[in-house]
């Protein structure tokens, strides 16, 4: 009997799973209850040897662990941890930046950073698009080849007849029109000496 | 409020009292021992006098009293479901009574399985192969309720008396038929 048992327990300590005692053939008390409790140490390491696996490939959903196993109490909480990030990561990956990891030390303080972080840089973003969309908005593009007297610099309204004359309005009201620029008037050094060379002397 | 005979409930908020100022040097908080004693000794005598299924029964609707007023005293409930969720996970660890995270939320069917680890009712408690917070179950069902205007049925699934390592619920909601 003691010598299977060393053969059992030194098959575990390799980190293998061994073979279960047939306790069914010990008459004696302590020996029966040896074998049952060492039967169930196998089952308990069998079962955590089992999800370990799965949970450390991320597969979180089906892993079910039998109450009475205590070995395995870290792992039932490191497995309901993880879930709980999970579905708290999910939340974030939608938009929602209230969501805090409490009591996991270095990982809380990591997570919750990188919370605050996503948030405040996309608060950041949404302001400067918003600046930005406010530009945008008084800017006013001219686009397109206009038709302009090569003359009087009159530029024709889009479609209208070039024969008559009120299709020809100045430029300043053109752009004035069509844009949010403003004209101020003034006369330049040369058109002065054309227009007022009196004053020029 | 508690020598009058009646059939209906009339807890408020306002029946706790102004704790600042009647404790002013002992302060808000109580070892968890103190309320134990107090939840365990009670639910030993209702089971002696009323029966195990009649003094779970009480203890469901005490725990959603205090879990309407709780939700309708400390929760913004105006928030939105994750932000509300956020909000009591905080509210629940300034009040030191549990650290909640939610592991599955089912918006479209209105199931949650959430867990509350440190729980105040059962954290450390020896194993016994039975759930026991079902104050618990009926402070969470009365906070969903309160938030959300609608029944709520909630059911212990894992405890520390369980062999778990933290409790964990599964609330939905009761659909009623119309």
């Amino acid at each position: 009997m003691i010598e299977e048992v060393i053969e059992k327990l030194a098959i575990l300590l390799q980190g293998r799973i061994p073979s279960r005692i047939d306790i069914e053939r010990f008459d004696n008390e302590i020996e029966h209850e040896l074998g049952e409790m060492l039967n169930q140490f196998i089952d308990f390491m069998q079962e955590i040897q089992e999800i370990i696996v799965p949970l450390s490939q991320g597969e979180l959903q089906d892993i079910k662990l039998q109450s009475k196993n205590f070995l395995a109490s870290p792992f039932k909480e490191l497995h309901s941890r993880l879930l709980h990030l999970t579905w708290q990561a999910t939340q974030v990956a939608n938009g929602d930046y209230k969501q805090r990891v409490d009591f996991m030390g270095d990982f809380s303080e990591a997570f919750n950073s990188m919370i605050i972080s996503l948030d405040h840089n996309e608060k950041l973003l949404k302001k400067k698009i918003d600046e930005l969309e406010k530009a945008l908005s008084h800017i006013t593009k001219l686009e397109g080849i206009l038709p302009i007297c090569s003359n009087c610099k009159r530029i024709r309204l889009e479609g209208a007849a070039p024969e008559n004359q009120d299709s020809w309005i100045q430029i300043e009201s053109y752009i004035s029109k069509r844009t949010e620029a403003q004209f101020s008037h003034g006369i330049c050094p040369e058109c002065m000496k054309k227009l007022y060379p009196e004053l020029m002397k | 409020m508690f020598k009058e005979e009646r059939n209906y409930n009339k807890f408020t908020w306002r029946d706790l009292g102004d704790i600042e100022r009647g404790r002013p040097n002992l302060g808000l908080t109580v070892p968890v021992l103190a309320y134990r004693l107090l939840q365990y000794t009670l639910r030993d005598v209702l089971i002696t006098e009323s029966g195990v299924d009649k003094a779970n029964d009480i203890f469901i609707k005490a725990g959603r009293l205090a879990g309407v007023q709780f939700c309708e005293n400390l929760l913004n409930r105006e928030l939105g479901f994750n932000e509300f969720i956020a909000q009591l996970q905080q509210v629940l660890k300034e009040q030191v009574i549990g650290i909640l995270r939610i592991e599955k939320a089912d918006m479209e069917n209105m199931r949650f399985t959430l867990v509350v680890a440190e729980d105040l009712d059962c954290s450390g408690l020896p194993f016994t192969d039975e759930v026991v917070c079902q104050y618990d179950e009926g402070f969470i069902a009365g906070i969903f309720e309160a938030y959300t205007g609608k029944p709520f049925s909630v059911r212990e699934i894992d405890c520390w008396a369980s062999g778990e390592r933290v409790c964990r619920f599964v609330a939905r909601e009761v659909k009623v038929d119309k």
